[in-house]
């Protein structure tokens, strides 16, 4: 057969318009192979039709292309995909799978909720070291009063340890103190918890009367507002014969200028 | 609309081969349009259309280790395997085949026009050319290359002896070329 009438017989137009038979079909791809005017003439034909098909086209809804994409993957799960079948190298396929969706989606909500208990064991940290602060306040401020208290109680316990009572006199007459005099040593205690409050810039100063001269005694602390109101170790007095408390400006006076609150005699 | 062709023929069949998501997109995104207008001439319907669509693309997916390039164009595979897709749907969803082309001579300008997003050419003007084609010459290239009429059924179809379908195909072709030709 002559590429001619090939060309003209209307075989290669059926062939690429699929109506061909198979023995139509085989010919014509006979003739392709061995006659390059056959194979061009038939290149024109079917892009010719190729452009009809085309002038016809209708562009699919937007969804189509990803439902189709997402059913070729749904697909290819599990499937063994041979090996000249793995995209080429240098083209990236992100083939994400619903099984990593939700194991992402479960290592977010584990994450977040270990944030969320974090945070409330810390708060509850703060919380505790908070109270166990305030328990070691406590407990520093009691050990303290309790060592104040045994200090006082030692001294009022000593056997060696003679009480004086002073007694209020003229400015306050309720006022008191106690004198706690150690006969083995000398050392001078007092407690002065029944001594009114002093005013603003003044203070309390003791005096042991010494062969009829008054002796500075040392001041006394008697701020009750402050921890410091307590039975305290005064100056020692070897020899006495009374005890008395004035009230003078602070730090004292090397001899006594102001009012005389208590006295009382060996 | 203007796009940058990426791969030639050679190379998306190369890459198809190798199961390609790329390629795909890009076999979608170029041939989709033209395979939906001749499922649409077939059936009529939109919706069946793209269900159809679907299933042939999924199929072009599956099934592409049996394109034999020696054979003929990808487009000529596709267009095969689209038309044979959309008619077994329609048997087997009991349509009846149909006997006649949608809408004879109106057929051509009848069509929604969308647009398809074909980059190559202009796909109005193409319509308005090929609406000079003669409705015999029309219907042997519609029935064949649409409908997948055998060269029997045409001959029945359209009261010719069955010999001369080859040869008024042939004509109608030529036209058709000649008209493509002034676009």
């Amino acid at each position: 057969m002559e590429t001619q009438d090939i060309i003209s017989s209307g075989l290669l137009e059926l062939y690429a318009a699929g109506i061909a038979s198979e023995k139509e079909s085989l010919d014509v791809q006979q003739w392709v192979a061995q006659y390059p005017e056959v194979a061009a003439e038939l290149k024109e034909i079917t892009s010719s039709m190729e452009t009809y098909a085309n002038a016809h086209a209708i562009t699919p809804s937007a969804g189509v292309k990803e439902k189709i994409f997402s059913r070729i993957n749904t697909a290819e799960n599990g499937r063994i995909i041979p090996i000249n079948s793995l995209p080429v190298p240098g083209v990236k396929v992100i083939n994400t799978n619903a099984s990593w969706k939700m194991a992402a989606a479960a290592s977010v909500a584990l994450l977040i909720g270990s944030i969320a208990l974090n945070i409330i064991t810390y708060n509850k940290y703060n919380d505790a070291d908070r109270d166990l602060l305030v328990a070691r306040q406590t407990v520093t401020s009691l050990e303290e009063k309790n060592a104040i208290m045994e200090a006082g109680m030692s001294v009022v316990q000593n056997k060696y340890s003679v009480p004086v009572s002073l007694k209020g006199l003229e400015a306050s007459p309720d006022a008191a103190a106690k004198i706690f005099w150690m006969q083995n040593t000398g050392e001078v205690f007092i407690d002065p918890s029944n001594l009114p409050e002093t005013p603003a810039g003044k203070q309390y100063q003791l005096w042991g009367i010494v062969d009829g001269k008054p002796v500075d005694g040392g001041m006394i602390l008697t701020s009750k507002k402050g921890d410091k109101f307590r039975i305290q170790k005064m100056k020692t007095f070897g020899k006495v014969e009374a005890f008395a408390v004035t009230l003078e400006t602070e730090k004292g006076n090397p001899s006594p200028q102001g009012p005389m609150f208590v006295m009382g005699k060996m | 609309m203007e796009v940058i062709q990426k791969y030639n023929e050679d190379e998306l069949v190369m890459m198809l081969q190798r199961q390609d998501q790329q390629a795909f997109s890009y076999l979608y995104d170029n041939y989709a349009p033209a395979l939906n207008g001749v499922i649409f001439r077939l059936v009529s319907d939109k919706t069946l259309s793209e269900d159809i669509l679907q299933e042939v693309f999924v199929k072009i997916w599956n099934n592409f280790s049996s394109y034999d390039k020696s054979k003929g164009r990808l487009f000529t595979w596709m267009m095969n395997l689209t038309r044979n897709l959309t008619i077994d749907t329609l048997r087997s969803k009991g349509y009846k085949k149909q006997n006649k082309i949608s809408g004879d001579e109106n057929s051509v300008n009848n069509l929604q026009d969308t647009n398809s997003g074909m980059d190559k050419f202009d796909a109005m003007g193409i319509r308005k050319q090929l609406s000079n084609l003669k409705p015999d010459q029309r219907i042997v290239i519609d029935l064949a290359y649409f409908n997948g009429f055998t060269q029997d059924e045409i001959a029945k179809e359209i009261g010719i002896p069955l010999g001369t379908v080859k040869t008024r195909m042939r004509t109608a072709i030529l036209e058709l070329r000649k008209m493509l030709q002034y676009t």
